[in-house]
């Protein structure tokens, strides 16, 4: 091994974001991006991505379907910090605002292969019930300062005093077809 | 052994035929059997041979048997195929009920006989009967058994349902078949022989009969029960229910072999039926002779119970409907979960309903401090007699002598036996075992007896004692009285005993001894014998050597003797008699009583009379005195809780004291402990605690009543020394005149108690449930769990565990137990090793792959552990590197050597010694102060992750409301808020610093070339016009030399930062107005973004304004219509420096800020007044320079961290610290931007009230001697001393947000502090030079909530600026200076209540309380606060010649950086310029840089007249380096690549006291003119 290149490996991770369930809410798009470690670098593709609005099906599954591909490669040196994806979904309100419908954050999988994965989505609720009906009015809900703290474990304690409201079970699904390479 | 052969191959056919022919089953069955399909020899010639004589045989047989002897033979093949199996099968289903079983077969086989009595009968009718001698097959039947196919008849019929009830069976019948082959051999061979006659018969008669002479008419088949049941008995094994012998399942001459007897663990078997097991023994035993179903012991081999407890399948349903069954939701109603501690008797139980009583019955003391001499002594003799009586009750010398008597006997009628039955062999077994007993016992009973003798002596001895001590004090202190009693016995009876022992153990031991001797002999014969043949051996070795020798002498030397010479034995020593017994005599004599001397028998009473207390002498008064005045009572403790106590009770002269109280503990807890504390009382004095007694608590089955009074002994240790005949505790003492022989005793004694549950009224002992489970109910379930059947007490109780293991049985072997049993193992050995550390992690060891050693030498393990210790080298090292080998040893280098450096000086980095101490004590300071606040350093707010709306209020909501009829585009828009972004989540390139650069005011505008004569005239000036910069472009002279339409200046604005440039456009004049936002990056060190480390950024943002110079270059004037050459110059005018830190703070800047100019810029001047519209602006303004107006924020908006509001301890009033709180309260109620400040932390982290710091200290003398009798003069140099003192926010220097103040001599020693400390320096040296001055808390621009000196002088207040030494006047518009928020004196604090706070609108009369509002007021008189401060300020002289040294560092230093800064270039360096700029550099500081610029402008001119010269004097103070190399590379005096450009660089440093800096660096760039 050439002392000029530093020896790491690959980690792969195509997929898709499939499909989402949210019962109450229709037209929603999602937001990914990646969280990972001090070792990991992103080499080729895309960490983050913004996908199509959609539309629900107008079966009885009722299913919002993405398909929004999800194609990046890390190079890393150290599993430590193995990256998430993170997923964000907005919507429209009543108002035509767009707020936050779900945060939901999940690892890439850790063994090549197909995966499925289905990942539960909640949203930070207001802290009273008048900046809920304000937050409601004004289409300004409450949101994380950045998506990607749902991955993170740095101040996880502060939202002690925050009630969070999941918002049913709704799942989208990312399906992570991972090819960890090792040079 | 033929028949047994064709039988076995005729058994396999019908297997395989069965199906396809039981139709035909008949004929065809006979087929196979009667052909010969059998080639061997011996058998077709034994067929040949006995044929005709058997066939005789038989016809005589079946003649004479007639019927019934046919219906026998006939059938048989068929029926005992049929029948046999599933006979075997029944039996082998129904093996457990026999009886049953024997009744079914019958049955079957009376149906059968009956079918087939039939058939024939319904043969015979067919068939119309030829008379055919009965037992000959008629001919007809002989042809039918070869050809016919008996198609048509009934016989199928019937056949059918046996074959099917027999193809169900099929599969084990013919396992069963085979199984008992012996037992059916006889018969088998008698019905092969049968068989094989009737095929002959059959052969030889076939030709001669007529197919009709065969068919033979025979009577129905009938055969008695009783035949049948033997012959099923013959042919069936019926295995017998009786236990086996073990020898039968062993090999011969094995003895039963029990592995869990020699210790090993042998598991636990399947529980089977004994009867069962019986029988498979039985059948084994019958099946298999070769045993190996048997283990050693004689059992059958077994697996330990494979069957789990619990079926872990659910059972498997046989009906549909049962699925429908099985989702059915069946209700459960919730169960009360009942606690399970035993702690607490359980919640369900009727509460309280416990009771224990404990017994106190008394106390007597075995030793006490008030204890004589005597009472030791009494004790001693009560001690020994005690043990003496238990002894005697024992007795055991006694029992030993007569179990040695027994022995004896045995031995001597085993020698002599009246009936010699057993063999010699065995008796002479016995006799030795015998021997080696009475040995033993021997041994026993002498040692016995001796330790009687002695406590008879002992007991004498100190009775003997006790009674000299009496006689040598005159006095009886005990009643105690010893008696001995002669019992006088038979001497000559007692002779004789005596005698005929001592006989009796001469005669054992001579006979050991010639036993031994015989052995030994033995031993020695063949030793001797082993000697001699070695000898013979040697011998002849020896004289083959010779031979050899002679031979080849050579090899005498090289052939060593490996053996060693045996030695000759010698014989064994005979034992002589008289030695024996005189040994056995010596022995007696020392152990045993001698016959003639009486038995004595000691008697203790307590009969004795004690001396009253007249006559006693006086030590002995007081002793008794003592006695009477002590006390003792007991507490009663249960479960380390006091419940209850006994009464005081006066300690008796006798030591004992008598309680008799019954303590009834109703109980709730489960009793865990139970404890008597003993306290005595000594007169009015408190009890102290003597010693503590641990009563066990009773077993369940102990009621009140049966409880047998028990005595418990305590002890204390505690150390009494008394002043009268008290012996005291803990303290040696002697009997003996001469104080030897010491005795040390400490207090002990015995309380007899007894503890027992208590019985209710009706006769219910009132015991704990739990424990009443425990007998019954729980019994069976504590065998299996040690826990719960001793209870978590009872864990800790090892001796109740060992009982419990020994109860329930526990196999030892069993490794389900292994710890349980090493811990009992531990414990009852006593020696528990009870480790006295707790291990977290066990198992550790075990997941260790490599050594720590190991660990730690991989140097990627140590990287990762670096990092994750945030060590700042590594904080955020990215992308580890995956092996060792790819990690560069230079990685830790930095790290190691920091490490290494700790203590070590470093004078390369901070060139002089005296900072590198102070950075090495500021990096201390600032890790302790980290760790301090590392906890509040981890702590999110809700707002720094999710963001959300605030909570509306009514102005909120109007404004709202109002801003829905705002214009959408105002024209004016305003800066609107931001959000703010938490450090956490940002990267590299996500801050951006926005630079707004609006305007500049006064910038300098160029000189034109004059000529190199011109001399300006000093005396224009007027001195007191000190603060003017350039005075001389006052001289209208130089205005003629403007072209009308020149542009003075084309300044333009380049802001650096982090080494990134940007700059404006080029705007014209010297007002220019440029209005640009510049971007620059912001990347943090390290790509930590986390707020502390954002606000320890050090990084200084550069706006430097520099004239953009157009210089033609055309060299040829012919090209000038063509096209334009020039060269761009650039100019530095001056700058702008604001550290990043304060951005940070303050999130954003906005204002006009004064140009730091140099004071000398040569080719500029500023043109003051001489543009008539300017001129009345500057009449307003006393401060003199140039401005521009900026707009600097970040984008986006960071939250700076949030100061800790924490309380930290002070050592001030707790009154104080409440007027604080008030105070800060009530000014915050009022005006909430203001700022207040009544406390600080100092640098040790205690809260210090404000005014401790203010205190008058003296300036450096040096400073005073300057202007001794110019009060001003004096007050801005010292001004300007304080200035110097370099600034560094304590953010940098501490971490965290946390203002430290330190004291001015710690400012001092650290030469670093931030806008406080400068003002608190000098607001003392004012306060010492005589001048009303104080603290000013205010905000300011650029630096925020800052502190600033007011000082009061001639009639108008004067605001310094400490960090930069200005002062302003109050009125002063271009005063840094914004609001006003307190003023604080030596001795009282102001908050401005006026209406305004900016300076200017202000009255600072602080005596008006209407306008100040005091902290220390008529309510609340000043103290007197001590001042924090020290008593006066030592300076030390800076040493000039250091001072020098660094001056030439940093000269080479900065000409090496501008040599790196143009690398594509040559830098020349101009030595006679430098030269003659070091020359100017100390004039320089001595008018601190004013007033010189002409003269200097001269003498350049004068000695570089051929250069274009553009330079600048730089003036900073001295902290590190690095600010001076960003200080020249900012003014980018490098950048000029004109091909013949010279430079000059020169550096001043003068010291002032206690090494304060002041460096001036001169540098410039020389072109030469042509």
């Amino acid at each position: 091994m050439a002392t000029a290149s530093p020896s790491v490996f690959l980690l792969m991770v195509n997929g898709q974001v499939e499909s989402a369930q949210f019962p109450e809410y229709d037209d929603l798009y999602c937001k990914y991006c990646f969280v990972y470690g001090q070792d990991w670098d992103p080499t080729a593709g895309l960490e983050e991505g913004i996908s199509q609005i959609t539309s629900k099906s107008q079966d009885v599954r009722q299913a919002l379907v993405w398909n929004f591909p999800i194609d990046v490669t890390f190079k890393s040196t150290n599993p430590y910090g193995w990256p998430q994806i993170v997923l964000s979904v907005y919507g429209p309100d009543v108002f035509g605002n767009d707020v936050v419908r779900g945060y939901g954050a999940v690892h890439v999988p850790f063994s090549p292969g197909r995966h499925k994965r289905t990942i539960p989505m909640f949203v930070p609720e207001s802290t009273s019930k008048l900046q809920k009906f304000t937050s409601w009015f004004m289409g300004r809900r409450p949101e994380y300062t950045d998506p990607k703290v749902v991955a993170q474990g740095e101040g996880r304690e502060a939202p002690r005093k925050a009630v969070f409201s999941v918002h049913g079970l709704t799942s989208p699904r990312a399906l992570a077809l991972v090819h960890i390479k090792g040079t | 052994m033929v028949s047994e052969k064709s039988h076995r191959g005729n058994r396999q056919e019908p297997v395989q035929e069965e199906p396809k022919t039981h139709l035909l089953s008949m004929t065809v069955r006979r087929g196979p059997r009667s052909l010969p399909p059998i080639p061997s020899t011996s058998r077709t010639g034994f067929a040949e041979f006995s044929m005709r004589g058997r066939m005789r045989e038989k016809l005589q047989a079946a003649r004479s048997k007639a019927e019934s002897a046919l219906l026998q033979e006939i059938p048989t093949p068929r029926p005992r195929r049929l029948r046999s199996p599933s006979k075997k099968e029944l039996e082998t289903e129904f093996g457990t009920e026999p009886g049953k079983e024997v009744e079914r077969t019958q049955q079957e086989v009376d149906s059968q006989s009956y079918s087939r009595v039939k058939f024939r009968d319904s043969a015979r009718k067919i068939k119309p009967k030829p008379q055919v001698p009965p037992g000959f097959p008629s001919a007809e039947e002989a042809y039918n058994f070869f050809t016919f196919n008996f198609d048509p008849e009934p016989e199928g019929s019937e056949e059918k349902p046996k074959a099917r009830h027999r193809a169900g069976t099929n599969q084990e019948e013919e396992e069963g078949e085979e199984e008992p082959p012996a037992q059916g051999g006889g018969k088998e061979m008698d019905e092969e022989e049968l068989l094989n006659g009737d095929d002959a018969e059959d052969f030889l008669l076939g030709l001669d009969h007529m197919a009709d002479d065969f068919v033979s008419v025979r009577p129905a088949d009938y055969e008695s029960i009783h035949d049948r049941l033997q012959m099923e008995r013959e042919m069936l094994f019926i295995p017998s229910r009786q236990t086996v012998p073990t020898y039968k399942k062993l090999p011969e001459n094995v003895q039963p072999r029990f592995l869990e007897d020699e210790g090993l663990y042998t598991g636990v078997r399947p529980e089977v039926a004994r009867t069962n097991q019986n029988i498979m023994e039985n059948r084994l035993l019958m099946q298999d002779p070769e045993r190996r179903w048997f283990g050693d012991d004689g059992r059958i081999l077994a697996l330990p119970n494979p069957i789990k407890p619990f079926p872990s399948r659910p059972p498997v349903l046989t009906q549909e409907q049962s699925s429908k069954a099985e989702l059915e939701t069946l209700y459960k109603k919730a169960v009360k979960y009942v606690h399970s501690s035993q702690h607490v008797i359980r919640s369900g139980d009727p509460p309280g309903n416990f009771q224990l009583d404990i017994d106190i019955s008394g106390l007597i003391f075995t030793h006490h401090p008030c204890f004589s001499r005597e009472h030791v002594l009494a004790a001693k003799l009560a001690q020994l007699y005690d043990q003496y009586l238990a002894r005697h009750q024992r007795n055991k010398a006694k029992f030993l002598t007569d179990k040695l008597q027994a022995l004896r006997n045995a031995v001597q009628t085993g020698l002599y036996p009246e009936k010699p039955h057993q063999s010699l062999d065995t008796i002479q077994k016995t006799i030795n075992e015998y021997k080696s007993e009475i040995r033993q016992t021997r041994k026993f009973r002498d040692a016995e007896q001796e330790k009687d003798r002695t406590l008879l002596k002992t007991i004498i001895k100190v009775w003997k004692e006790m009674k000299s001590l009496r006689e040598f004090q005159r006095f009886t202190n005990t009643p105690l009285k010893l008696v001995l009693r002669k019992e006088k016995a038979d001497q000559k009876a007692d002779e004789e005993a005596y005698e005929a022992e001592i006989q009796a153990e001469i005669s054992e031991l001579l006979e050991e001894h010639t036993e031994e001797y015989a052995q030994k002999m033995e031993e020695y014969r063949t030793s001797l014998h082993q000697w001699k043949a070695w000898r013979k051996a040697q011998r002849a070795k020896k004289k083959k050597r010779k031979q050899a020798a002679e031979e080849h002498p050579d090899d005498e030397i090289a052939e060593p003797y490996p053996e060693e010479d045996l030695v000759k034995p010698s014989p064994p020593e005979p034992t002589d008699r008289a030695v024996i017994e005189q040994e056995v005599r010596k022995r007696a004599a020392q152990s045993r009583r001698r016959p003639w001397e009486p038995t004595l028998v000691p008697e203790l009473s307590l009969a004795g009379s004690v001396t009253p207390n007249d006559q006693c002498p006086r030590a002995e008064v007081s002793r008794r005195e003592d006695v009477k005045k002590r006390s003792v009572y007991l507490k009663v403790l249960f479960n380390n809780k006091e419940v209850s106590r006994t009464v005081s009770r006066p300690l008796g002269a006798d030591f004992r004291v008598h309680f008799g109280q019954i303590f009834n503990l109703q109980i709730v807890n489960w009793p865990e402990s139970l404890t008597l504390q003993v306290y005595e009382t000594i007169g009015h004095s408190s009890p102290t605690l003597l010693a503590e007694v641990f009563l066990p608590i009773p077993e369940t089955t102990v009621v009140t009543g049966r409880a047998p009074t028990e005595e418990v002994e305590f002890s204390s240790n505690q150390h009494v020394t008394l002043d009268h005949e008290g012996v005291g505790s803990g303290v040696p003492f002697s009997f003996e005149a001469d104080g030897s022989n010491q005795l040390t005793l400490m207090t002990s004694g015995k309380v007899s108690h007894s503890v027992a549950w208590a019985i209710g009224e009706n006769g219910i002992p009132l015991i704990p449930p739990l424990s009443q489970q425990n007998i019954g109910f729980w019994s069976a379930l504590k065998k299996a769990d040690a826990i719960s059947s001793i209870g978590t007490s009872g864990l800790t109780d090892m001796k109740k565990l060992a009982k419990w293991a020994a109860e329930s049985k526990l196999d030892p072997n069993d490794p389900n137990n292994a710890p349980l049993m090493q811990l009992i193992s531990v414990a009852t050995s006593g020696e528990s090793y009870v480790p006295d550390f707790f291990r977290l992690e066990q198992l550790q060891q075990e997941f260790n792959f490599v050594s720590d050693q190991e660990l730690n030498r991989s140097k990627r393990f140590r990287l990762l552990h670096l990092r994750s210790q945030e060590v700042p080298e590594f904080r955020n090292y990215k992308q580890v590197p995956v092996y060792d080998r790819e990690i560069m040893e230079k990685v830790f280098q930095d790290y190691e050597k920091r490490l290494r450096d700790r203590n070590v000086i470093e004078t390369k980095e901070h060139i002089d010694t005296h900072r590198a101490i102070v950075a090495k004590y500021l990096q201390q300071v600032r890790e302790s102060v980290i760790n301090r606040f590392l906890i509040a350093k981890q702590y999110f707010l809700l707002a720094d992750m999710i963001v959300e709306e605030e909570v509306p209020n009514i102005s909120i909501l109007g404004l709202s409301l109002f801003k829905l009829a705002e214009q959408k585009r105002p024209l004016r828009p305003r800066r609107k808020g931001r959000k703010k972004v938490t450090a956490q989540n940002l990267s590299d390139g996500d801050i951006k610093l926005l630079v707004n650069i609006v305007r500049a005011y006064d910038i300098p505008v160029r000189k034109p070339a004059v000529s190199k004569f011109q001399q300006p005239s000093r005396s224009s000036r007027m001195f007191s016009e000190k603060h003017a910069a350039s005075p001389s472009t006052y001289s209208p002279t130089h205005n003629t030399d403007y072209p009308l339409g020149q542009v003075l200046v084309r300044p333009f604005v380049e802001v650096s930062f982090q080494r990134t440039v940007c700059h404006t456009t080029t705007a014209e004049g010297p007002n220019p107005s440029w209005n640009e936002e510049l971007e620059l990056p912001f990347r943090a060190p390290n790509g930590d973004y986390s707020t502390a480390s954002l606000q320890s950024v050090k990084d200084v943002v550069f706006i430097n304004i520099f004239d953009e110079v157009l210089h033609d270059v055309l060299e040829d004037d012919r090209e000038r219509g063509s096209g334009i050459h020039t060269r761009i110059e650039r100019h530095w005018l001056g700058c702008v420096k604001i550290p990043f830190s304060t951005i940070y703070f303050q999130a954003r800047i906005d204002g006009t800020f004064k140009i730091d100019i140099p004071p000398v810029l040569l080719g500029y001047s500023k043109e003051r007044n001489m543009i008539l519209e300017r001129g009345f602006d500057s009449v307003g303004s006393l401060s003199e320079g140039s401005y521009i107006t900026l707009f600097i924020t970040i984008e986006p908006q960071l939250v700076p961290g949030e100061s800790i509001r924490e309380k930290f301890e002070s050592q001030e009033d707790e009154k104080l610290l409440q007027a604080t709180e008030k105070f800060q309260a009530e000014c915050a109620l009022k005006f909430p931007n203001r700022q207040c400040l009544t406390t600080v932390i100092d640098i040790s982290g205690t809260t210090v009230f404000i005014t401790r710091y203010l205190k008058p200290l003296n300036p450096p003398q040096e400073l005073l001697n300057v202007y001794p009798n110019n009060l001003q003069a004096t007050a801005e140099l010292v001004a300007r001393y304080v200035s110097l003192i370099p600034f560094l926010p304590d953010t940098v220097s501490f971490g965290g947000i946390c203002d430290l103040w330190s004291t001015s001599d710690q400012f001092l020693d650290l030469l670093a502090g931030d806008e406080e400390e400068h003002a608190v320096l000098l607001c003392n040296y004012f306060l010492s030079l005589g001048k009303k001055a104080w603290l000013l808390m205010g905000n300011a621009i650029p630096e925020g909530p800052t502190a600033y000196v007011l000082t009061w002088e001639h009639g108008r207040y004067l605001i310094w600026n400490p960090c930069s030494g200005h002062s302003y006047g109050q009125f002063d518009i271009f005063c840094p200076l914004k609001n006003v928020g307190c003023l604080i004196g030596p001795d009282n604090i102001w908050f401005n209540i006026q209406r305004y706070d900016s300076p200017p609108r202000i009255n600072f009369d602080v005596t008006r309380p209407k306008l100040w509002k005091s902290f220390f007021s008529r309510s609340l008189p000043y103290p007197g606060l001590s001042s924090v401060q020290p008593e006066e300020l030592i300076y030390q002289r800076s040493d000039k010649a250091a001072a020098a040294e660094l001056q030439d560092r940093i000269e080479k230093i900065l000409k090496e950086k501008i040599m790196d800064w143009r690398p594509r270039h040559l830098t020349r360096w101009n030595r006679y310029c430098t030269s003659t700029l070091r020359h100017f550099l100390p004039l320089l500081e001595k008018s601190q840089g004013e007033d010189v610029e002409d003269d200097h402008r001269a003498e350049l001119l004068k000695q570089l007249g051929d250069y274009r010269f553009s330079g600048f004097p730089l003036h900073m103070p001295y902290s590190e380096v690095k600010p001076l190399i960003d200080a020249v590379y900012g003014t980018g005096v490098h950048n000029i690549d004109v091909p013949n450009v010279e430079f000059a660089l020169a550096v001043y440093i003068h010291p002032y006291p206690k090494n304060v800096l002041s460096v001036w660096i001169y540098v410039a760039s020389l072109i030469r003119n042509r």
